[in-house]
C-alpha cells in the first residue's frame, strides 16, 4: 500500500486518456458546430487501422501517423456528406460509420496481410520517456488550441452559432454547410488521431476492434464536460485515472471485489453525468438543418 | 520440440484465408457488403467442393488474436488442407451475434464450430434448431444430442507452468493476467497458483482480469502494472487482451517474462516468453472436422488433460533451467498417476494444499512427451 500512488499510476493515467482525448475533442468540434457524431469508434477503428498498415508499408511510423489520420478524415467525409449535404439522418449515419470501421479492417488484413484481423506489427512512434509516446504532449497541447479557435476566433464562433441556431446563422449570410463540413472533417483526423495512438503509439500493431469501446467513452466524456473542451479533458483525465487507479487496485490486491473494481471508471463517469453536471445541455441546433430549422 | 503434443499448427503468417469473411447480423452484413463494392472487391468464396462443410464461429476476440481463436482456425485451415473440408469462419463482433452467426453456419455446414464458453447458450438455443446438423462446442458442455462437447483440464497443465514460474522468478513475484472470469481462464488461474504454492512457498501471485478478451492497450496496462509491483513473470490468459502483455515484457526487457496461453506465440516476443501452456484447441477442432468426413461423429462430453495430451507444457525457451523442467516432469507424472488433484475452481483451490515436489526418476521432460492427438 506504501506505494499504491505511484509516480506509474500517474503515467498510466496519463496513457489511457490520450487516445480519449483526441476522440473526444474531435466529438466536441463536430457537435459545437450541430452535428451528431457517434461515429467516433468507427473513426478511431480506421485510424488505427491504417496507421499500422501505412507504417508497415513505409517502413515509417511517422508517414502511417499521417495515412491513419488522412484515411479517417477521408471516412468523415462520408458521415459529413450524409449529414449536412444529403441531409440525411445524423445517428444512423454513425452507426454505418462505426460498422464500417469493423468491416473493414477486417477484409483489408486477410487481403493485405493474409491474416484475419491484425496487421504485421510494426515500428512505434517514438517516446518522450516513462513510455509516454509522443502524442500524449500533442493532445494535452490540442485543448488549450481547440478553446482558443472556439471560443476566441471568428471562425469558432461562427461554428457555436451554426450549432445553437443554424437558421439565425444562415439568416446572417454565413455558410453553415461549410463550417460544419470543416468541423466534421476535423472530428474524423483528430478520432483518427485518437486510433493512431493505440495501434503505433502504446501497442505496435492494428488488432480487430482494439478501440473497445473508447469511442463511446470519449462521446460521454463530451457529454460529461458539458461542450467544452476543458471539461471535456477532465472527463478524460477523471476516466484515465479511474482506470489506472483499478488496474494498481487490482495488482496490489486490494480487499475490494475485482467487478466493483472494474466498474469503477464508467460507474464514475455514470455518477458524473447525471448527478454533478445536471446543467449539462448541448448545442440548441445538435442535429438540425438550416433550412428545416 | 516444441508442439510435442499438438500436431504442426499453420504458422500465423501462412493460413490460408480460404472463405475467411467476416459476417454478422444482416445489417452489419449488407453495411460490409456496399462498402465492399465500393471498394470494387470481391469478397472470397468458399470452393464448391464435394466433401462437407465445415465452419467456426469466433467469439469476441475473432480472428488475429493470435490466441485462442486463431488456433481453433488453425485447425480448421489444417482440417480444409488435409482433409478436403470446405471451411469457413464467422467472426462474431458482440454477444448478440452468436446465435445468428451460429444459425447461419449451422444452415450451410454439416459441422458448425462454437469457438469458446462464451457461445454456450447460443449453442444450446441453435442445436436444437438444427437436428440433422453437427456441432462442436469448445470448453463447455453443451447437453444436446447432435453437439460433442470438448473441454480441457487446462488447470493440469498451468499447474506445471505455476511450477516453472515460482522456480524461475527472481523477484518471488508472479502474476496472472485474465480476461474474462470464465470457468476455463478460472481452470488456468487457479491451477497456475496452484503450481506456484507447491513448488515454492512465500512467492506471491498477483491476479488481474481485464473483462475483455480484445483489448491489448488494457492487456499491456494491466501487465506494466504488474511488472511495476516487482513482479517477473505474467501469464495472461485473455486473448488478444494478452498480446499487450507480450508488448509490455519487451518494452521493459530485463529479465521479465511471459507465459503463453493455449499456444506458442514466440511471433510476439522470442526471448521473453517463458513456456507454453498448449492447449490443443487444433486438435479438437480437426479431430471433429476428421469424424464428419469419417461419419463416426459423436455427440457427448470430451474432457481432455495431461494424460489425454489435451494440455501440456510446451515450449521452454533458454531462461528455464534444466532442473526447474525437471521438477515440472516428476510433478506431471504425479498429475496423470491421480496423485496430485489439481483445483480447478474457486472451491477447490481454496481447499488446495501445496504439494511438495514429488520424488522418484523424473520422467521424460514435458517438453520431450511423446507426440499424440487426444483420445476420445
Amino acid at each position: 500500500m506504501d506505494d499504491f500512488f505511484t509516480i506509474s499510476l500517474l503515467v498510466a493515467t496519463l496513457r489511457t486518456a490520450t487516445p480519449l482525448i483526441f476522440a473526444a475533442l474531435g466529438g466536441l468540434l463536430s457537435e459545437r458546430s450541430g452535428v451528431v457524431n457517434i461515429g467516433l469508434e468507427g473513426l478511431m477503428l480506421v485510424g488505427a487501422f491504417m496507421a499500422a498498415t501505412g507504417a508497415h508499408y513505409a517502413g515509417d511510423p511517422f508517414v502511417g501517423l499521417a495515412i491513419g489520420v488522412g484515411a479517417a478524415t477521408l471516412a468523415a467525409v462520408i458521415h459529413a456528406v450524409w449529414c449536412i449535404t444529403l441531409r440525411g439522418d445524423q445517428v444512423v449515419a454513425g452507426t454505418a460509420i462505426n460498422l464500417l470501421g469493423l468491416s473493414i479492417p477486417a477484409f483489408l488484413t486477410q487481403r493485405l496481410f493474409d491474416t484475419a484481423g491484425r496487421t504485421p506489427t510494426i515500428d512505434r512512434l517514438p517516446t518522450i520517456g516513462r513510455g509516454l509516446n509522443v502524442l500524449v504532449p500533442v493532445a494535452f497541447l490540442l485543448v488549450p488550441i481547440v478553446w482558443y479557435l472556439l471560443f476566441r476566433t471568428k471562425p469558432g464562433l461562427r461554428v457555436m452559432a451554426a450549432g445553437e441556431d443554424p437558421r439565425a446563422t444562415e439568416s446572417v449570410g454565413i455558410n453553415v454547410a461549410r463550417y460544419r463540413y470543416a468541423c466534421v472533417l476535423a472530428s474524423g483526423a483528430l478520432a483518427g488521431l485518437g486510433g493512431a495512438v493505440l495501434s503505433i503509439g502504446d501497442l505496435s500493431f492494428y488488432t480487430s476492434n482494439m478501440t473497445q469501446g473508447r469511442g463511446f467513452i470519449a462521446l460521454a466524456a463530451v457529454i460529461f464536460g458539458n461542450w467544452s473542451p476543458l471539461g471535456t479533458l477532465a472527463a478524460t483525465l477523471l476516466f484515465g485515472g479511474a482506470q489506472a487507479i483499478q488496474i494498481q487496485a487490482q495488482t496490489t490486491g486490494l480487499p475490494i471485489s475485482t467487478d466493483v473494481l472494474i466498474a469503477l471508471p464508467y460507474v464514475l463517469t455514470l455518477i458524473a453525468i447525471t448527478g454533478l453536471f445536471r446543467n449539462s445541455l448541448p448545442p440548441a441546433g445538435l442535429g438540425r438543418h438550416p433550412t428545416t430549422g | 520440440m516444441s508442439d510435442a503434443n499438438t500436431t504442426p499448427q499453420v504458422p500465423a503468417t501462412n493460413r490460408s484465408p480460404i472463405g475467411a469473411t467476416t459476417r454478422r447480423t444482416v445489417l452489419k452484413g449488407a453495411a460490409a457488403a456496399a462498402a465492399l463494392a465500393t471498394l470494387g472487391v470481391k469478397l472470397p468464396r468458399a470452393a464448391a467442393q464435394d466433401g462437407p462443410t465445415v465452419i467456426i464461429v469466433t467469439d469476441t476476440a475473432g480472428l488475429g488474436d493470435q490466441n485462442f481463436n486463431d488456433l481453433a482456425n488453425a485447425g480448421l485451415q489444417r482440417a480444409g488442407a488435409e482433409l478436403g473440408v470446405t471451411t469457413d469462419v464467422l467472426e462474431s463482433q458482440d454477444a448478440a451475434d452468436y446465435e445468428v452467426n451460429l444459425q447461419e453456419a449451422a444452415d450451410r455446414a454439416d459441422l458448425t464450430v462454437a469457438v469458446g464458453f462464451l457461445l454456450t447458450d447460443a449453442v444450446n438455443a441453435t442445436a436444437p434448431q438444427f437436428p440433422d446438423r453437427s456441432f462442436l462446442l469448445i470448453d463447455d458442455v453443451a447437453e444436446q444430442e447432435n453437439v460433442q462437447s470438448v473441454t480441457f483440464k487446462e488447470h493440469e497443465a498451468a499447474f506445471l507452468a505455476g511450477v516453472v514460474a515460482a522456480l524461475t522468478t527472481k523477484t518471488n513475484s508472479v502474476g496472472v493476467v485474465g480476461g474474462q472470469e470464465i470457468p476455463p481462464v478460472v481452470r488456468y488461474e487457479v491451477g497456475f497458483t496452484a503450481g506456484v504454492q507447491s513448488a515454492k512457498s512465500g512467492v506471491n501471485v498477483a491476479v488481474v482480469y481485464a473483462e475483455s478478451f480484445g483489448d491489448p492497450a488494457l492487456g499491456k496496462e494491466l501487465t506494466l502494472a504488474q511488472y511495476n509491483n516487482g513482479a517477473d513473470i505474467v501469464f495472461p490468459v485473455a486473448g488478444a487482451t494478452g498480446i499487450g502483455s507480450f508488448e509490455a515484457a519487451v518494452e521493459l526487457g530485463g529479465g521479465r517474462y511471459v507465459i503463453a496461453a493455449d499456444t506458442d506465440q514466440s511471433q510476439l516476443g522470442a526471448d521473453v516468453q517463458l513456456c507454453v501452456v498448449n492447449k490443443g484447441v487444433d486438435v479438437a477442432v480437426f479431430d471433429g472436422a476428421q469424424q464428419v468426413v469419417e461419419g463416426n461423429f459423436e455427440a457427448g462430453a470430451r474432457a481432455l488433460g495431461l494424460a489425454e495430451n489435451g494440455v501440456d507444457l510446451t515450449d521452454p525457451g533458454d531462461n528455464v533451467a534444466p532442473e526447474v523442467l525437471e521438477v515440472a516432469a516428476r510433478y506431471k507424472a504425479a498429475i496423470i498417476a491421480g496423485d496430485i488433484v489439481v483445483p480447478f475452481d474457486r472451491d477447490t483451490a481454496a481447499a488446495f494444499q501445496p504439494v511438495p515436489a514429488p520424488e522418484g526418476t523424473p520422467g521424460a521432460s514435458p517438453a520431450a512427451s511423446p507426440a499424440a492427438t487426444p483420445s476420445s
